[in-house]
Formats: structure tokens, C-alpha cells, sequence
């Protein structure tokens, strides 16, 4: 138990850490000094200052609670699923809550306001019931096989349809590789307060549900036994896996293998059970996200690449070394 | 197996014959067509080509002069094109309206004899075939030889392709003299602005939600001509070696260029100007908190006509500037 608390708070250590090499680290150097009078003497004609304060520090903010949300998501899902490869970016859940966005603010006119963290989530929800209907057809149930394959389908076809829609409005060309991959550059305070209550929230219920669980991961007839009513708890987890995927996707454009990789890694380090694994994800998935930001800022010399663009890289070799040496089955 | 191939290819021919000898060929002047596309390479066609299929912006070019193409294709819808916007696109098909996305089953039976797009240099392709584009767009070249102009050094020069391409195909191209004339006139006026200014510096600016694209002006051949005509064209320092029509400068570095006046990318104007207004650092380039900021017509122009529009608008703009705002 005190091994568990320590270990948690040696990751927030590494969280404070990574959130600060995020306001320091990025396209433009920043002296120290700088950084000094950003918060004592700021002053909002020193573009390096403003830097600071409206771009490295937002985007650090919008890191952390959109990480945190996709680590959740993922480890909440893995845990409803019985599945070690379930991840809402794997299962289509992005990808659903982008279309859903895409086609809300370019087809119907929705503002990008709070309407479109709404629309988001109506998406995560109709991707996740497709996905998890599809992979349940047949025999055997929706099996970690049938589900990513349903998942990797969907995503494949969704992703088609926005970048369709996309490009067949001008005026949106370049909204497209956000939509595409995913990105923390060029959105700021507005779009951090858009999302933060949504995941605020969703983040509650997740901790709460911890015991909750560790009853369905014992199976449902073993749940039901423990007096749990299972439909009842899989459905407003359910939602809340869509409500956190809505919002970071939402904010963020759709970024995969956080949600994926984190929880394993979470599970490495404190074992199997969902209460320490869902707040060790909540810290482990920001800093990993974070991480990945600041590589993609510094990776080009003068451009950035898309965090998602950086996960994607990062993210694949991790998670075959996941398979390889832990065998994600014993789930 | 194979007598039922042979078969079946020797239907195919006649039925390739038959199309051919229909309405069509009183229209087909005779004799061998050839011109020399924007590559360097010689298209040749045994008679004047007469259905075309066009990229939008270079269909407009050749209905100036009176060649009507059977099939556009283009990044957006035909109403959103400013070009098309003058002219009658009754009876022309629509085969596209996304880049990188052409119905070449509906081109096919247009039955064309030339498709007509721009050449892009940088990236060695037509427009419509560059990497990206669907392979399965892409066979529309397999339909009649591509020819077009080359976005090259000049946009001038791309024009006046257009105005000869139009000419072998049977335009009568002396009646664009009055548009000809008001271009030259335009040019005079852009080339006084510019002399009354030798200070003067301007970038090419196009600004995205997470990244502030600046134009490398070997690439554009609108921002070369400007340099031709005497108007300072700064150069970003390290253009994207894989992509060099631009360098992708992160918002954060925003203000490591300081032009006296910013040339913002015109094709989606009120977006871009969303955008941009988004970022902090935006105003951090001194022309933009000035209010310098003047559109670019980005890659689109292909009349003397518009170009001389433009041109007028540019040096109103350059008139009006103050050559002490930038570094």
C-alpha cells in the first residue's frame, strides 16, 4: 500500500517536472530571466513573455488535462472490456468523436464553442456502441481480436469521411492535419476551458469507480454475485469513456496509443487493481503526452511536428515491446 | 481462354471505332497536333485536340479564349472558384471537388482528347497527380496526354502558355488585347509604387491553426514577377526541404521576420484572418499590428485579366505603405 502512495508521488514528481520542461522547451528559446518576469513583471509587449503565458502555458494546461483524460479513457475501457487492447484510439472513439465534429461545425454550422465538446461526445458514444456491437457478432463475443479489427474498420472508414468533408471545404484546408493526427500547437485558454469541467468531472467518476472495476474484471457473473447491478455500471462507465474521449478529442483532434500504452504501464507499476491503476494512469498519460510534445517541438529545428504524429512513432515500438515481454493476455 | 480474350478484345476495338467515327469527328480538324508542355516534354495528338478536361483554374485561362473544355476538375466546388466565377459552365462536366479526387469513370466518358493542368515543378507533377492524389484519380492520365503550363519563374510566362495553348488549339487569342493591354498598364503602375518605395520590404504570409506558413518565393511564381517589378520580396531562411514552397514556422518564433507589409495568402481571406487573429503572436509582426496586411493572390491566377486586377489592388496597397515599419 505505502509502496503504491510513494510510487504515486514520485510520478507526480515527474509530472511537475515534465509540465515544466513544457513551458520551457519549445520552437522559441526562452531565457530563464524571462521566464523570472513572465510571472513578477509581465509585461505584454515582450513577445517572449506573451509566449510564455499565452501559448507554452495553455498548451502545458490542455496537455495535461486531455492526456490525463485519454490515460483514463483507456484504462477504464481495458478494465470494462476485459480487453488488454482496448484503447479509445484503437476502438474508433476518436476517430467517431472527429467526425462528429467535423460534420457538426462544416455541414450544419455548429460553432466550434462548447456545442462541438457535445458533439464529440455524441460521436465517442455512436463509435464506441458500433465498435462494441460490431466485435460482439458471432460466437465468442466482442474478443481483444474482434474489437481492435472492428475498431482499426471503423476508424479507417470514419477517418475517410472527415478528411472527405474536410477537404471539400476550402476554407478548411488546414484544418485537416489536426483532424487527421492531432495536435496541442495553436490552441489555447479558450479551448482549455471549453473541455476542462467536461474531464474535470469525468475524471471523478473515474476515480470513484475503481472498485467497481475490480468487480467486473472478476467477470459478470462473479459481479452480480457481488450484489453489483453490471448494467448499470457498464453503461455510465461507458459514457464516461465517451464524455473523456469527447473532450480530449474535442480539444486535441484525435491521438491514439495514450490511451493504449498508458494502463499497461500503469499496471507494471502498481499491479492489477483498477483503484491505484486508474490514478496512476491519470498522472503516467500527461506526462507521456507532454513528453511527446516537447519531442515534436524540438524534433524539426524551426517547424513542429503534431504530437500525434509523435505518439504514432513512439507509440508503436512501446507497445510491441508491451506485447512481446509482458503478454498484455494475462489481462 | 485465350481465343475468348482475343474475342473480347476485338469487340472492344470496334466498339472504340464506332464512338469514334460519330458526331465527334466533323469537329476534328485534321492533321497532327502537337505543343510543348510546361515540362519540357512534346505532347502530340493526331488532330486538334477539341474535348478537354481542364483543371478549373486553367479551364478558366483557355474559356477566355473561347475554348469551352468538356470536364473540369479542381479543389473546390466550381461556384467557389473565382476564376470560373465570369464564365457559362453550362454543359461541362464536373469530375472533382477536392484536391486530389477525380471521377475518372465520368471523365472516361467524356471521351476526352487532352487534359489540361498545371505543372508543378517542385514537386515534378501535374496538378491532379502530385504525391497524395488517389491512384485511383491519378488514371486519368491514362485517358488522353496532360499538358499545361509551368509553375514556374514567371507568372507571367504561365499565362502567356495558356494564351499560345489556346491559340494551337484554335483560339482566336488577338481578342484578349484589351485585357493584354490593362496588364501592361497594371504592371507600369506596379513598377512606379515600387520605385517610389526602395525601402520597402514584403513577406508572403499564410497562417494555419499550428503552424504560420511563410512563401519561399523561388516557388511562387506571383512573388517572383513582384521581385522582377522591383518590390522587395523577403525569402524565409529555412523553407521545408521536402515541401520548399514554404518554411513552416512555429507561432511561437512568429515575429522572426519583420516585413514592412505582410502578403497574406487570399484563398480563404476571412479564415485565414480567423486564424491568424487567434494567435498571440500574430500582432508580434509589427506590419500586422500596423494593419499592413495586403492578400496574396496565392497560385490561383491565370488571366492577364485577373492578374492585372491584382496588380492594380497591390500597388494601391504599396502606394499607401510605410517602408518604416519592419527590420
Amino acid at each position: 500500500m505505502s509502496g503504491r502512495v510513494a510510487g504515486l508521488a514520485a510520478l507526480l514528481v515527474v509530472l511537475v517536472l515534465t509540465c515544466g520542461l513544457s513551458i520551457v522547451l519549445g520552437a522559441r528559446d526562452v531565457s530563464w530571466h524571462t521566464l523570472w518576469s513572465a510571472f513578477t513583471a509581465y509585461d505584454d509587449h515582450d513577445t517572449a513573455q506573451r509566449v510564455l503565458r499565452e501559448m507554452r502555458i495553455p498548451r502545458t494546461l490542455l496537455g495535461l488535462v486531455v492526456g490525463a483524460a485519454l490515460g483514463v479513457a483507456g484504462s477504464l475501457l481495458q478494465g470494462l472490456t476485459r480487453n488488454p487492447l482496448a484503447d479509445p484510439g484503437i476502438m474508433g472513439i476518436n476517430a467517431g468523436a472527429a467526425l462528429a465534429v467535423v460534420s457538426g461545425v462544416m455541414l450544419l454550422g455548429v460553432g466550434s464553442g462548447p456545442a462541438s465538446v457535445w458533439l464529440a461526445f455524441l460521436g465517442a458514444a455512436a463509435a464506441t456502441a458500433a465498435v462494441y456491437g460490431i466485435a460482439s457478432l458471432g460466437r465468442d463475443g466482442a474478443t481483444p481480436v474482434k474489437l481492435a479489427l472492428a475498431g482499426a474498420a471503423l476508424t479507417a472508414g470514419m477517418s475517410a469521411v472527415t478528411t472527405g468533408i474536410v477537404m471539400t471545404h476550402i476554407e478548411a484546408l488546414n484544418a485537416l492535419r489536426f483532424w487527421q493526427v492531432g495536435s496541442l500547437a495553436g490552441r489555447y485558454l479558450p479551448v482549455f476551458w471549453q473541455v476542462v469541467w467536461f474531464i474535470a468531472g469525468a475524471l471523478v467518476v473515474s476515480l470513484v469507480a475503481g472498485r467497481l472495476l475490480n468487480g467486473l474484471a472478476l467477470g459478470e457473473d462473479v459481479a452480480r454475485g457481488l450484489g453489483m447491478r453490471v448494467g448499470l455500471v457498464r453503461a455510465v462507465l461507458f459514457a464516461t469513456v465517451a464524455l473523456l474521449c469527447g473532450a480530449a478529442t474535442a480539444a486535441c483532434g484525435p491521438i491514439v496509443f495514450v490511451g493504449l500504452v498508458v494502463p499497461h504501464v500503469a499496471r507494471m507499476l502498481c499491479g492489477p487493481d483498477y483503484r491505484w491503476i486508474v490514478p496512476y494512469s491519470m498522472v503516467i498519460a500527461p506526462v507521456l503526452l507532454l513528453a511527446a510534445d516537447v519531442i515534436g517541438r524540438l524534433a524539426l529545428g524551426r517547424g513542429e511536428l503534431q504530437v500525434g504524429v509523435v505518439l504514432g512513432v513512439l507509440g508503436a515500438p512501446v507497445f510491441v515491446g508491451l506485447v512481446r515481454y509482458r503478454g498484455v493476455a494475462e489481462l | 481462354m485465350r481465343t475468348l480474350l482475343a474475342l473480347a478484345a476485338l469487340v472492344l476495338v470496334a466498339a472504340c471505332g464506332s464512338s469514334e467515327g460519330g458526331a465527334d469527328k466533323a469537329a476534328v480538324k485534321e492533321g497532327r497536333w502537337s505543343y510543348v508542355s510546361g515540362n519540357g516534354e512534346t505532347v502530340k495528338v493526331d488532330h486538334t485536340p477539341v474535348r478537354i478536361i481542364a483543371h478549373s483554374d486553367e479551364a478558366a485561362a483557355l474559356m477566355s479564349y473561347g475554348i469551352k473544355p468538356v470536364g473540369i476538375f479542381g479543389n473546390e466546388k466550381p461556384a467557389e472558384n473565382r476564376n470560373l466565377k465570369d464564365h457559362d459552365l453550362d454543359g461541362i462536366a464536373v469530375l472533382g471537388t477536392a484536391w486530389g479526387e477525380v471521377d475518372v469513370e465520368k471523365a472516361a466518358a467524356l471521351n476526352p482528347d487532352l487534359i489540361v493542368t498545371d505543372w508543378w515543378p517542385a514537386e515534378k507533377a501535374y496538378g491532379g497527380f502530385e504525391n497524395g492524389v488517389k491512384a485511383k484519380s491519378k488514371k486519368l492520365a491514362d485517358l488522353a496526354p496532360v499538358i499545361g503550363g509551368s509553375q514556374g519563374k514567371s507568372l507571367v510566362e504561365t499565362i502567356a502558355y495558356y494564351e499560345g495553348l489556346a491559340a494551337s488549339l484554335g483560339a482566336d487569342v488577338a481578342q484578349g488585347a484589351d485585357e493584354k493591354e490593362a496588364f501592361e498598364a497594371a504592371v507600369a503602375r506596379f513598377r512606379k509604387a515600387t520605385a517610389a518605395k526602395p525601402g520597402l520590404t514584403v513577406m508572403a504570409m499564410s497562417p494555419a491553426d499550428d503552424m504560420l506558413y511563410v512563401g519561399n518565393p523561388p516557388y511562387s511564381p506571383e512573388l517572383m514577377d513582384f521581385g522582377k517589378w522591383g518590390l522587395k520580396v523577403l525569402a524565409p531562411k529555412s523553407p521545408d526541404p521536402s515541401f520548399p514552397y514554404w518554411e513552416n514556422l512555429s507561432w511561437e518564433k512568429a515575429d522572426s521576420y519583420q516585413p514592412d507589409l505582410v502578403l497574406m495568402d487570399d484563398r480563404a481571406w476571412e479564415q485565414s484572418q480567423k486564424i491568424a487573429a487567434k494567435q498571440p503572436t500574430w500582432k508580434s509582426i509589427r506590419a500586422v499590428a500596423a494593419g499592413a496586411v495586403v492578400p496574396w493572390p496565392a497560385y490561383w491566377i491565370h488571366t492577364y485579366a485577373s492578374y492585372a486586377e491584382q496588380l492594380d489592388e497591390l500597388a494601391a496597397a504599396i502606394e499607401n505603405a510605410r517602408a518604416d515599419i519592419g527590420s
